[in-house]
């Protein structure tokens, strides 16, 4: 009993963490006018540049949207992964992207046109966008989901990736990502002392 | 919305990172952080104290560091502890004052992981931001200072000796010590760092009386070095006759 139900209990536990994952939804098509799925990431949306947030712009939402979220996950890394970059919600379901250098400070405002959003914390502990910072030669990708939602939330500011798909399961109406990758390679030195 | 009104690090966090330190259970009464209650100098519990932020002193006699090396680790600090409306901060303080001398003694087994560590930091500002740290706006200092917190800036290739993470640990425990330290050994300057806190000062001992008068945050604070005390001005004499210390290092 006790060697059967261990097993259980753990891949329920696991359907549970992805359940929103789990779930086919209306497609929504992510765009980027600075990133492509399967295409390297610029770096000024990493370390190696100035490490601001990349735009994002999307459609086809479904009819019904009332809020979007965001969320940036590195599936190769993490313990357990996904190690997450990046969580953004409370925004508008008017809203057709996210600009570009979102604010790294709490009390800054966001941009007029995604009013009322917050950052959630990302695996460093900060609610701001972090990019890619991949061991040196080492590819990873990089998941930026959106999340179409059929209720305006009201969420707290502060949520981690986890705390966030539990506030938003069965809220869900629709799902689309753009999957650039990056790889770290020697610094710049042309411009270095 | 100004960038200096801004803060990498809020004093808000510093508060809570000093009291989860310790130093909190010996504070006159709660910070109240949701009012900004000021804890500067001149506004602190003795009203005849008093004194400008101006004539705090500001020494820039370097025993250690050079220039540069300087320049960075002053414009780090002013990031870390920034001088905002609750007071001044690490740079008033005298924090780079503290660190230089330490450098050339109970720290000076650290002197080179500075060296090189703060040469890979212009450099990764060089690549990243494309000006070296002093230059970068107060944005990029701070977007930097998260990236060399979180180790993020390590596999960079700007050549840090171990995790950037490492590095930047050891100028925020540092600054923490020339903000908070005893000011005999060159930070703390004009007592800025316990005013922070409402610190009320090395005492041999606390009567009751004191204590009530604690809690009641009406305990006029203590405003002198520990070793101007009868009890370690024996060990500071000493260590002078055998040929020691001109000042706290």
């Amino acid at each position: 009993m006790k060697s059967r139900s261990v097993p259980i209990l753990v891949a329920a536990m696991l359907v549970g963490a992805n359940i929103v994952h789990a779930q086919e939804y209306h497609p929504i098509i992510v765009e980027s006018p600075g990133m492509q799925t399967g295409q390297t990431m610029p770096r000024d949306y990493t370390p190696d540049g100035r490490n601001i947030s990349p735009p994002l712009e999307w459609r086809n939402l479904p009819e019904d949207t009332r809020q979007i979220a965001v969320v940036c996950e590195d599936h190769g890394a993490g313990n357990p992964p996904p190690w997450v970059h990046w969580v953004v919600y409370n925004i508008p379901g008017t809203a057709t992207g996210l600009p570009e250098n979102l604010p790294i400070y709490a009390n800054a405002p966001m941009p007029a046109e995604i009013a009322g959003a917050v950052q959630g914390e990302n695996g460093w502990g900060r609610s701001i966008y972090r990019g890619p910072a991949p061991p040196l030669g080492q590819l990873h990708n990089y998941n930026f989901f959106v999340y179409a939602l059929d209720a305006e939330l009201d969420l707290p500011p502060g949520l981690t990736q986890q705390e966030l798909m539990e506030r938003i399961e069965g809220h869900v109406i629709g799902r689309g990502a753009i999957v650039p990758f990056y790889r770290r390679g020697p610094m710049d030195t042309a411009s270095a002392p | 919305m100004a960038e200096d009104q801004r803060r990498t690090i809020s004093r808000r966090d510093l508060l809570k990172g000093v009291g989860a330190a310790g130093a909190a259970a010996i504070l006159p009464g709660k910070v109240d952080e949701g009012s900004a209650q000021p804890a500067s100098p001149g506004a602190g519990t003795d009203p005849g104290r008093a004194r400008s932020f101006a004539e705090v002193p500001r020494p820039r006699r370097l025993e250690n560091l050079t220039a540069d090396e300087a320049d960075t680790l002053e414009a780090i600090m002013a990031r870390l502890i920034p001088a905002d409306d609750l007071g001044p901060g690490a740079v008033e303080a005298g924090a780079l004052n503290y660190l230089d001398r330490a450098l050339g003694g109970f720290l000076a087994g650290e002197r080179e992981e500075y060296g090189l560590n703060l040469a890979a930091l212009d450099r990764y500002c060089l690549s990243s931001r494309g000006a070296p740290f002093v230059e970068l706006s107060t944005t990029d200092q701070d977007s930097v200072l998260i990236d060399l917190e979180g180790g993020s800036a390590t596999g960079s290739g700007a050549g840090f000796t171990g995790s950037s993470a490492s590095f930047f640990a050891m100028v925020k425990g540092h600054t923490w010590q020339g903000m908070f330290g005893d000011p005999y050994y060159g930070g703390n300057a004009g007592f800025i760092g316990w005013d922070l806190l409402r610190y009320p000062g090395v005492r041999l001992g606390v009567s009751a009386a004191d204590q009530q008068r604690l809690e009641a945050g009406e305990l006029l604070p203590e405003r002198r070095s520990a070793y101007d005390s009868e009890m370690f001005e024996k060990a500071t004499a000493m260590q002078r006759a055998q040929g020691g210390v001109e000042h706290g290092d």
